[in-house]
């Protein structure tokens, strides 16, 4: 059940997640906020991108063992994972489509305890980017940005903002320091999930940042690419932290069925119960694996890595959703209360059959993917 | 052309034509075709960066780039030329 030794976060880090969460997960999942003191620590140590080379100052993870990692926070705290996943993605998109002065100026950043966002979501535009309407455009040696980018995870605990935006027929990815002249940020008031993990709405009127702030050093690169590309990590991402999810669920339900007794034997014994006992466990193992096929592709800079993720993101978040509505019937009301771990699972997973790329897109693009591979 | 060029677009001639289905010309617009969406793209990216040893990244990843089989081995051959020259971004 266990990834090899040399896939393993290092022990060191695993402690420092264990210690920062704690038991408080559920209490943040009350409050709606993670600690600013946890996200700073994690992100120092570099765990929130654990896969930015050690040339850097990253811990230089592996998709695979960033995976177990995102999996472990995934499993203790949602909200944090969702962080994770943000920062992460953030410091892929400046590794991918930065210049290397960028990845050098940025990435230290990104591993030193600042925090990014990553903004591609408007009213008008969810599935479909391609009605993105914020805009950019250049003004002497600096880029104008206007627009509204609507549930951006981290926003509200972000210094950097990494906005997708058309420019002209094409379009650019830019960091917008969250506290530039122009730029507002408001909490997402009472999300059903991932309650802690800072959801906000980011308007943008006439920000300005110097150009040397556009990825690849200039605008006008494509934007369905540029999207496409980030949200590969997002989904490997929530994909990990989905198969966390189910094994917090698992650990959940089977402590619970082995202990409670009901009609004179424990809740174990009962075959209905033990049949939900036997869909978490699959859940998980399906969910595991289609995660680690995937990281292997990434981890090989294989071009399978696009479908394979999609297929862990789709598998994942689906298993997720479900095997967290078991682990709630498993516990009853012993589950049935906000900010527990399964009540959190069963309303965090439902959120990640929604976002980068939901379950229909997926479906829509592995069917695609079906038709031109067979 | 050298051989390196005709090698470089017979394989992704081979690449495109066992994905679409339908015979490719190097000099055919893929985007009228209708047949390279942005995850296909994306795949093309990593399928090129594997098999010649070269990262597209940033500037380059604009869509004219993988317009065609042509514009695609061009921009190989762009990047490796710049690697050998010692002028990466
Ligand atoms: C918790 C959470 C965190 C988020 N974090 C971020 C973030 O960090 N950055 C960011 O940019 N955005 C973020 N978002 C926004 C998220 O990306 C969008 O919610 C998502 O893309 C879906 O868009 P939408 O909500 O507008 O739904 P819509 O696009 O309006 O879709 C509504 C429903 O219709 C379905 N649908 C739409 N088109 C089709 C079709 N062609 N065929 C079949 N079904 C279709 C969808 O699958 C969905 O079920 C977040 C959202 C949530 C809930």
């Amino acid at each position: 059940m266990r990834a090899p030794v040399s896939e393993r976060p290092d022990a060191a880090a695993v402690a420092l997640v264990d210690e920062l969460v704690g038991d408080l997960a559920g209490t943040w999942d009350t409050s709606g906020v993670l600690p600013d003191p946890v996200l700073r620590k994690l992100g120092g140590a570099g765990l929130l991108c654990a896969q930015v080379p050690e040339v850097y100052g990253g811990p230089g993870y592996s998709s695979l063992r960033n995976g177990e990692l995102t999996a472990h926070v995934g499993g203790r705290c949602s909200s944090l994972r969702s962080i994770q996943t943000s920062q992460g993605m953030a410091a892929w998109t400046v590794t991918r489509l930065g210049t290397e002065r960028q990845r050098a100026a940025y990435l230290p950043r990104l591993v030193g305890g600042e925090l990014a966002a990553v903004a591609f979501s408007e009213p008008g535009a969810g599935s479909d980017l391609s009605t993105m309407e914020t805009r950019a455009r250049i003004d002497g040696d600096e880029l104008v940005l206007d627009g509204h980018k609507v549930w951006i995870t981290g926003a509200a605990y972000a210094d950097l903002v990494v906005v997708f935006a058309g420019y002209g027929d094409a379009g650019t990815a830019v960091m917008v320091p969250a506290g530039a002249p122009g730029v507002t940020i408001e909490r997402v008031p009472e999300p059903l999930g991932c309650r802690a993990a800072g959801h906000a709405n980011v308007r943008l009127d006439g920000v300005r940042v110097p150009l040397d702030s556009v990825l690849g050093g200039r605008p006008g690169q494509s934007l369905p690419l540029l999207v496409t590309i980030a949200l590969a990590y997002g989904r490997i991402s929530v994909a990990w932290g989905c198969a966390g999810i189910l094994r917090a669920c698992l650990a959940a339900a089977t402590a619970h069925a082995r202990g409670r007794r009901q009609f004179g034997r424990p809740l174990a014994e009962h075959q209905l119960v033990a049949r939900h006992l036997a869909e978490l466990f699959t859940a998980e193992r399906v969910a595991s694996r289609a995660c680690a096929d995937a990281s292997a592709s990434w981890d090989g800079n294989s071009p399978d890595l696009v479908t394979a993720t999609m297929l862990a993101k789709y598998v994942s978040s689906t298993q997720a959703a479900r095997g967290a509505a078991t682990a709630v019937q498993v516990l009853a009301s012993a589950g049935a209360r906000d900010g527990h771990a399964v009540a959190r699972a069963y309303r965090d997973a439902k959120l990640m059959e929604i976002i980068e790329g939901s379950n229909e897109m997926c479906e829509l693009m592995l069917a695609r993917h079906a038709l031109s591979a067979a | 052309m050298t051989s390196a060029s005709q090698a470089l677009e017979a394989d992704l001639t081979d690449l495109l034509e066992r994905r679409t289905k339908i015979p490719v010309a190097p000099d055919a617009d893929l985007f009228e075709l209708g047949v390279v969406s942005s995850l296909f793209a994306m795949e093309l990216v990593v399928h090129l960066e594997s098999t010649y040893d070269i990262a597209i990244v940033g500037p380059d990843l604009v869509m004219e780039n993988f317009r065609s089989v042509q514009a695609m081995a061009a921009l190989v051959r762009r990047i490796q030329d710049r690697v050998g020259a010692g002028t990466g971004v």
